[in-house]
């Protein structure tokens, strides 16, 4: 079947099976790759994009039945300049292997906007077998003070 | 996953004839067909339907239509504790995002012989055996089971609202009818393939929490291995009102423990009228496992959950 | 401090790991496995999968792709599959689908069907531990059993009969996987009789060269890429069965094929940590000096033995100074699946059964377990001259006790529903080198680049490799590009036993002055910039009397493009001085819900000696995530085997490992004493010796806060319900 897809602000148009899922069509069909394959199952994260602006598991999200824009990992730098969740990633090396790290920053970047009071327990649906938990709690927090400095700032 | 015909309709009506598989969220349908354990030839989706909305009607019954989003009904305001811990102890983030509350009380259970095409399953494919029984059952069912099927229920959500006498509206083409969710349920007996009261060409619609202002201190505990993103061992939910000291009234339901999202009466009855103190809770959860039928690696549930009872008492008489 | 050079990367998913590429053309491959752990297929039925849509090939153990099996120095032999009927155990690589797309792949590989003639299967350890085998001789070319004792002493039994207190106990450990969040995969491209590989594994030239016996093609021809790899912690050494099946079904089809293994296949159709058994018995005098130590141990293996956890011998072995050892290491053959390498090997299942019994002794003893460590800490292994080169245990543990709050065990700590306990265990792991090669080369722009075909499984060798690069040529880390994870670069072996930066930092250490002496040469050779004159490099620069350039300008006034040198290293001299460890101690706090028994991490601290820390960040990572790691053996993971051998949690929902709220702060401090008899740079490398002893450290925590002491792990509530 063929269907539009809106993904980091680019319109794509496909013709695929209904089978098809989201982080299938991302990655074969678009060339779009930070979204990684841990499990296929929804059970570790690795796949996580946002779809109308919330995390969501792109490996058990049909690509047929999406209709709001997709963003993901590649999407969230503005102007040449990473997000400030990317920076503090880097910064906290709240990374290792690096395989889990385009679905945590997805999560992460929600756990800065939604202002979660359980920065450990929401992200606790994004899987690092490197286990780098705590530099990502780090990293989350890091983004968190930079966006309420800019936001005190405006 | 086997090839399938998908829609999309915008009208009930549509949907409701179309004689297609729902999908809502996907989390279950989606991954038990790359499992090979579902295999709808067509599949409905219905998210463009006007299932949606949470809100208390005028005789104070909060009502939460069917496609509501997991996260959306744990955030409302007006939803009560019990039922926002249960959503918010289950699965993800990412998952209650996507999973839609009809879903959730319709899903599948997680034993892992069933999801796994290679082996037998009275659930799945009714008469080739139930291997759980003998085999790795630690996560299994005691209460509830039968000699076809020891599957534990997995929706935590299911077990809030059944402790507060929840009801499910279906609608179909006939019109609707109005489901006690405890009723819903069935056990597993000889056909465990047959889990649910949902007729063909019926969908969830809205579920009714009747209202129990004093259900406003109540709570879910979840016990598990990890701290998250993790199926219960046992969960309990709790409602509990307080007066002078004393339980003027309680409901306690528990998950993981039975086939069905599985409530205490029992325990409830204990507990009524007496002091609301560790001794009483502890006195009264005695009876929380009676008639459990343990297996070869579950016989702790029956230890475990009046020791889950206690605790969910504890924590929501402390407030 | 610069941060980890590959994070920008990696943050922005740019970062291409194996499965990233999708060369034009390519088609997918699927994995079928075995539903039976033993016996023989009779039949496979395929006419339906070839009848699917897109399939393209279907190949099976009677219609095979043609593969031998290779044979490494380092790994032995490496099985590859479809080769014959056997069957071995459940989950074993039986068949694979190719079709145009993954979901042709996928579904049509369901169709298979396929009849097995069943044999009985062993897949119980402990029903076998009656008739277990004698383990192949250890690392060290030690035997399996072995025993010191002090003259006159008779036999490890009167050692034990002799001692003033003793504890007898025995521990169980469960299987494991590595269970790497990238699965194991591969893009096969072949271009005019060459293969290039796109997979992630620990040792891209290693990769290559399996890959080339396995297809017997000359190895040049084979080229194998690696430049990020998703986790391995010793589970991408030997190259996988998407490699071998993807590479052969590509030369096969003339497509590119991409294969990669569901999260379900990597639980079998990878290689598992063994489970082990052990019993320890020790005997110590009235002040906790040992006596006597004996460890039994015992650890499944595959129906044809292979890896076996050297349990004993990675501990007990070496740890303890007691004039009377005895050790054993037997297996135990199962129909379970392949059996390899795992994150510290021996030293983390085997560091939980003897600091559990230490501290059961220290509990017998009435001594505080720090105490009982220090006294019997070790200046040498048991009955071997060959002395620790740099050893600082004890100020871990003085150090760690301060900083942890150790003395305040004693108070009856109990917070609201939770009971608090506190829990230590040693950590060592031996310090070792493989041979390694890496290129150094200067270019006209003033940059430098350090290439080895090693690889960065997330250890940090990319920025490792920068920095010793900086240091060695004295020039700042953003003036040197590393590359690695390419099999055409000299040979920078395996990421593997915590080698990595101590063997490229030793081949760097030859390779820099080299290099140096070959920009010499140009400098001032016919002409050079300072042709005929006398000069000296330094920071970057050639100076002659009176005069200077850039290594830059002294290239490009000779039109050189570059100049290179190969630096090589291998373990050598030192082994016969001294041995090498790195130690630590580790400390924990645990809860435990006094109703429903679950047990929660709510502090840890490391304290490690290993050598000089080159990048402090990554160091910190590698350490913390290696502390995860023993926490995850201690409370959550273990793959359980049922008895017809299928696994019963092969999946992310019930393999478990922890999740972020699992983690609990983690303090990591290091000592910090180069070791340079060990290697000319002084790190020893840390990748490892994190998880060991944490999961001893867990149990006698949970042991200090319930007064139970569970003997297996992973530790799970109903150890702990009354
Ligand atoms: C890794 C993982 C962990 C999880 N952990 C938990 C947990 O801890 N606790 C928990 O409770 N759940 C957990 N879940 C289950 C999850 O909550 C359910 O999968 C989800 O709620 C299902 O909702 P959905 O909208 O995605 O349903 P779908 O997958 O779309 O549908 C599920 C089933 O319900 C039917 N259906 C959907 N909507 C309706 C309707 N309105 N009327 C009638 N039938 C309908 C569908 O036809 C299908 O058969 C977990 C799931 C995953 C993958
Ligand atoms: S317990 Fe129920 S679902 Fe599980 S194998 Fe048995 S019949 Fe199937
Ligand atoms: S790949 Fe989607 S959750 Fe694991
Ligand atoms: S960084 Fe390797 S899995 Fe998270």
């Amino acid at each position: 079947m063929d269907i539009t897809l809106e993904v980091n602000g680019e319109t794509r148009h496909l013709s695929i099976d209904p089978r098809v899922t989201l982080l299938d069509a991302l990655r074969e069909r678009l060339g779009i790759t930070g979204p990684k394959k841990g499990c296929d199952r929804g059970q570790c994260g690795a796949c996580t994009v946002h779809v109308d602006g919330r995390p969501v598991l792109a490996c058990l999200t049909l690509a047929a039945t999406v209709r709001e824009p997709v963003r993901t990992v590649e999407g969230l730098a503005a102007d040449g300049r990473p997000h400030p969740v990317q920076q503090a990633f880097a910064e906290q090396d709240a990374l290792q292997c690096g395989f889990c790290t385009s679905g945590q920053v997805m999560s992460a970047v929600a756990a800065v906007e939604q202002e979660v009071a359980d920065v450990r327990e929401f992200m606790s649906g994004n899987l690092c077998r490197c286990a780098a938990y705590p530099n990502i709690v780090a990293a989350v927090e890091q983004a968190r003070s930079t966006k309420e400095s800019a936001d005190a700032r405006v | 996953m086997r090839a399938f015909e998908l829609t999309a309709p915008t009208t009930l009506d549509e949907a409701l004839t179309s004689g297609a598989t729902a999908l809502a969220g996907g989390t279950t349908l989606v991954d038990l067909m790359k499992l090979d354990v579902l295999t709808p030839p067509r599949v409905v989706d219905i998210n463009a339907l006007p299932l949606r909305g949470i809100e208390v009607d005028p005789a104070g019954d909060l009502r939460i239509g069917a496609l509501e989003r997991m996260s959306a009904v744990a955030a409302h305001p007006q939803v009560y504790p019990v039922i926002s811990r249960a959503l918010l102890l289950s699965a993800s983030q990412q998952l209650r995002n996507m999973a839609s509350i009809g879903g959730n009380l319709m899903q599948r259970t997680r034993c892992g012989y069933f999801r796994d095409v290679a082996m037998p399953c009275n659930r799945r494919d009714p008469g080739s055996g139930c291997p759980a029984i003998e085999g790795a059952n630690r996560m299994h069912a005691v209460l509830g089971t039968s000699d076809a099927c020891v599957a534990t229920h997995a929706s935590d959500l299911a077990v809030a609202l059944v402790a507060l006498d929840a009801r499910i509206e279906l609608v179909s083409t006939q019109g609707g009818r109005s489901v006690a969710l405890a009723d819903f349920y069935r056990l597993p007996g000889d056909t465990p393939e047959r889990e649910h009261d949902l007729r063909p060409g019926e969908l969830i619609g809205e579920i009714v929490v009747p209202r129990l202002d004093w259900a406003a201190r109540s709570t879910y505990v979840k016990v598990r291995d990890r701290q998250s993103y993790e199926f219960a061992l046992c969960s309990v939910a709790v409602a509990l009102d307080v007066r002078d000291g004393r339980v003027a009234d309680v409901r306690i339901a528990a998950g993981g423990v039975g086939t069905v999202p599985w409530r205490l009466t029992a325990v409830e009855a204990a507990l009524r009228g007496g002091p609301a103190d560790e001794a009483a809770f502890e006195a009264a959860a005695q009876v929380a496992a009676d008639g459990a039928r343990p297996l070869s690696h579950n016989g702790y549930k029956t230890a475990l959950l009046p020791r889950t009872v206690v605790r969910a008492l504890l924590e929501v008489s402390r407030g | 401090m610069t941060m980890r050079t590959d994070a920008p990367l990696k943050t922005s998913g740019a970062a291409r790991y194996g499965l990233d590429v999708t060369p034009p053309g390519t088609v997918y491959g699927y994995v079928v496995t075995s539903t039976i752990a033993h016996g023989e297929i009779t039949a496979m039925d395929v006419a339906a999968v070839r009848a699917a849509p897109g399939v393209l090939a279907v190949y099976t153990p009677f219609d095979p792709l043609p593969l031998r099996t290779p044979m490494s120095p380092l790994l032995g032999e490496t099985w590859v599959p479809l080769q014959d009927t056997e069957v071995t155990y459940y989950g074993q690589p039986v068949g694979f689908v190719v079709a145009e797309t993954f979901e042709q792949a996928r579904d049509a590989a369901l169709l298979v069907e396929v009849t097995y003639d069943r044999r009985p299967a062993r897949t119980s350890l402990h029903a076998g531990l009656a008739d277990a085998l004698d383990a192949p001789p250890s690392l060290h070319g030690e035997p399996p059993t072995l025993q010191v004792l002090a003259d006159g002493v008779e036999s490890i039994e009167d050692a034990l009969a002799a001692s003033a207190v003793r504890v007898d106990a025995t521990y169980e450990t469960a299987t494991q996987n590595h269970a790497a969040m990238e699965p194991h995969s591969a893009v096969a491209v072949w271009e005019d009789g060459r293969l290039t590989l796109y997979s992630g594994t620990q040792g891209s030239d290693l990769q290559a060269a399996q890959l080339a016996q396995a297809l017997d093609v000359e190895p040049a021809r084979v080229r194998a890429l690696n430049p990020f790899v998703g986790g391995a912690f010793g589970g991408k050494g030997h190259a996988g069965v998407s490699a071998f099946l993807g590479a052969a079904a590509a030369r096969d089809l003339g497509r590119p094929v991409k294969a990669a293994l569901t999260r379900e296949q990597v639980f079998t159709a990878t290689a598992t940590r063994p489970a082990t058994v052990q019993r320890l018995r020790i005997g110590a005098d009235a002040d906790g000096r040992l006596t006597a130590l004996a460890h039994d141990s015992w650890s499944s293996t595959t129906a044809t033995p292979s890896f076996v956890e050297p349990t004993s011998h990675g501990t007990s072995r070496e740890w303890y100074t007691t004039p009377n050892l005895a050790i054993t290491q037997k297996m135990v053959p199962l129909h379970v699946p392949p059996t390899t390498f795992m994150r510290a090997p021996g030293e983390a299942p085997g560091s939980f059964a003897l600091e559990s019994a230490m501290d059961e002794l220290a509990v017998a003893l009435g001594m505080d377990p720090v105490e009982l460590r220090l006294r019997n800490s070790s200046i040498a292994p048991p009955g071997r001259d060959l002395q620790w080169s740099s050893k600082h245990l004890d100020e871990c543990f003085t150090l760690g006790a301060q900083r942890f709050g150790w003395a305040q065990r004693h108070r009856r700590r109990v917070d609201r529903d939770w009971l608090v306990g506190y829990g230590t265990a040693t950590a060592m792991f031996p310090a070792l080198r493989f041979p390694c090669a890496v290129r150094i080369t200067l270019r006209p722009d003033d940059t430098a680049e350090v290439a080895t075909s090693g690889a960065d499984p997330g250890t940090g060798l990319r920025t490792v490799l920068s920095l010793f690069g900086a240091e060695a040529l004295a020039i700042p880390p953003e003036r040197v590009e590393a590359a690695l994870g390419d099999s055409t670069l000299p040979p920078g072996g395996m990421s593997g036993g915590s080698t990595a930066t101590a063997s490229v930092g030793s081949a760097i250490a030859v390779g820099a002055p080299a290099v140096i002496d070959a920009l010499v040469a140009v400098a001032t050779g016919p002409g050079g910039l300072f042709e005929g004159r006398e000069v000296a490099y330094a920071d970057g620069r050639v100076f002659a009397e009176g005069d200077s350039a850039t290594f830059g300008e002294v290239l490009r006034a000779a039109g050189r493009d570059e100049v290179t040198a190969i630096g090589t290293s291998a373990p050598g001299e030192e082994m016969t001085k001294h041995s090498f460890s790195s130690f630590g101690a580790q400390f924990c706090e645990v809860r435990v819900h006094r109703w429903t028994r679950e047990v929660r991490m709510s502090r840890m601290l490391g304290v490690f000696d290993a050598g000089r820390i080159v990048h402090e960040q990554a160091a910190r990572s590698q350490i913390m995530g290696g502390m995860i790691w023993g926490v995850s053996a201690a409370l959550h993971e273990g793959l359980e085997i049922e008895e017809s051998g299928r696994p019963a949690n092969g999946d992310f929902a019930s393999y478990l490992i922890p999740v972020n709220a699992d983690i609990p702060t983690v303090d990591v401090e290091f000592v910090r004493y180069p070791d340079t008899l060990h290697n000319p740079v002084g790190a020893r490398g840390l990748g490892e010796i994190s998880v060991v002893g944490v999961a001893a450290a867990i149990a006698n925590a949970v042991y200090d806060a319930t007064g139970i002491r569970v003997r297996r792990i992973p530790i799970v509530l109903e150890d702990l319900l009354e």
